[in-house]
């Protein structure tokens, strides 16, 4: 099995760097045209994310997830920060409306890795609003309150929605993965 | 991530907010409190869960630009220096956006301290003579740290010694920070410094800046110090460039790092002196 790319960016291996950005380059920018207002800003966001990459990459562990999910993870929490610095400055509109993300048709995009074909299967077992929260929250990058007032729903409900559903879909993986586990066994 | 963890709600209900939307500084400060009375969570869980939702959506079907791949792979060879397998920083941020009066009140007065702890401890920290010693990998053909540090102190950079703080994982630190503005570049050392899980907890670098608000000092990165480490060598990775360094702190935080110091454990402190 090949050596993750992440763990020879982390003994400096200069060569590693072009695979991995050859590797999540795209989805990097993907995120981050998701969850900016411009083109510039996603720009900006995607060379700090790969920054804070370079210097985090020591600490991958394989036995936690996927190289894909340790990744998203560090840029969503750039992008989350981003938001919410973004939020405390005078409104601007976005020179680039894009459309709003939704739910990937199965098969094409939630293949990418395991856990994301695992969360899309546990994302379609949750109840409509728990799956719009989620979607508007995660995918959009709405803080809870803009959740409460694009849906109608209730701050405190919209936070319950999300703490159950992200807690469902933890739940239901686990499970897909212990099935898949015993598939493989037999 | 553990049942009691889950059975926390509050706590729950901020790792999700981390996870989701972000969190004030009062809610990072919260958050941490409760961390520390857990010992056998996973902390990263709900991120890693809201990561895997988030590659469950649909993307714009777009390259990464040609262009910014350059810029990418440029910053890369000035940021994957040889030999730094101890230094894991997570999430360096521009800024440290701290608002509260008491959260000021407190840099202040760790300011105040300090100058204070470096009189009283000058002629001890001037006897801290020794011979760098790096435990980091040592890398064929390629400087240590300690000796990176030794040549960037030997062309000229400043050098300012650790002073302990009231903190208890303070006591017994020692070691400096040279600095050279001109590249921009610098080492801190430290002995006496208890060696951290990153699970749990790792040591983050605030630089302040004389041109810059005291409340908004600039991150200076996440490091580990590894278990029976007798000398450690971290290099600076400063985000926003340092126009008058006045002084050097490190605090513990979460694993990561934090965009918002709580400052509720400065562990070292070291003035710059004028000049």
């Amino acid at each position: 099995m090949d050596e993750p790319v992440l763990k020879r960016i982390a003994r400096g291996e200069q060569r590693a760097v072009a695979e991995c950005i050859d590797q999540f380059g795209n989805l990097i920018w993907a995120l981050a045209r998701r969850l900016t207002r411009t083109r510039a800003d996603a720009e900006d966001a995607v060379q700090e994310i790969f920054i804070d990459l370079w210097r985090s990459a020591g600490r991958f562990d394989p036995a936690q997830g996927s190289e894909k999910v340790f990744i998203t993870t560090i840029a969503r929490r750039r992008l989350i920060d981003r938001l919410r610095r973004a939020a405390q400055e005078p409104a601007r509109e976005s020179t680039e409306a894009l459309e709003a993300a939704g739910w990937a048709e199965p098969g094409t995009r939630a293949e990418v890795c395991v856990e994301a074909e695992q969360a899309a299967r546990a994302v379609a077992r949750l109840r409509p609003e728990q799956q719009k929260v989620l979607e508007l929250g995660i995918l959009q990058g709405l803080s809870h309150s803009e959740i409460a007032a694009r849906t109608g729903m209730a701050l405190g409900t919209v936070k319950t929605n999300m703490r159950r559903g992200l807690i469902e879909v933890r739940e239901l993986m686990e499970t897909f993965g212990a099935q898949a586990a015993g598939g493989s066994r037999t | 991530m553990s049942d009691a963890l889950l059975r926390n709600e509050r706590l729950l209900d901020l790792l999700v907010k981390q996870a989701t939307e972000g969190m004030s500084a009062a809610e990072q400060s919260e958050l941490d409190r409760l961390l520390a009375q857990h010992d056998d969570g996973d902390p990263q869980l709900i991120e890693r869960i809201a990561a895997a939702v988030a590659l469950a959506g649909d993307f714009p079907d777009e390259p990464l630009p040609a262009a910014l791949r350059a810029r990418i792979e440029a910053q890369a060879v000035k940021e994957l220096p040889a030999g730094q397998s101890n230094v894991t920083p997570l999430r360096p941020r521009s800024t440290a956006v701290a608002s509260s009066a008491a959260g000021r009140f407190g840099w202040l007065a760790a300011a105040a301290c300090l100058v204070l702890a470096v009189i009283a401890w000058w002629p001890k920290l001037r006897e801290m003579v020794e011979p760098p010693v790096s435990v980091t990998r040592t890398v064929p053909h390629t400087p240590t740290l300690a000796e990176q540090r030794l040549a960037l102190l030997q062309k000229g950079a400043t050098q300012s010694e650790w002073s302990n703080t009231e903190d208890p994982a303070s006591q017994g630190v020692k070691g400096d920070v040279v600095w050279d503005n001109a590249t921009q570049r610098g080492f801190i050392r430290f002995t006496g410094l208890a060696a951290n899980d990153p699970k749990r907890s790792q040591y983050q670098l605030w630089i302040f800046d004389a041109r810059r608000d005291d409340r908004y000092p600039i991150d200076g990165g996440v490091f580990d110090i590894p278990a029976n480490a007798t000398e450690v060598v971290v290099p600076i990775t400063a985000k926003l460039a340092v126009n008058q360094p006045a002084a050097f702190a490190v605090t513990i935080e979460r694993p990561g790092g934090v965009v918002v110091s709580a400052r509720e454990h400065v562990v070292a402190l070291a003035k710059v002196a004028a000049g």
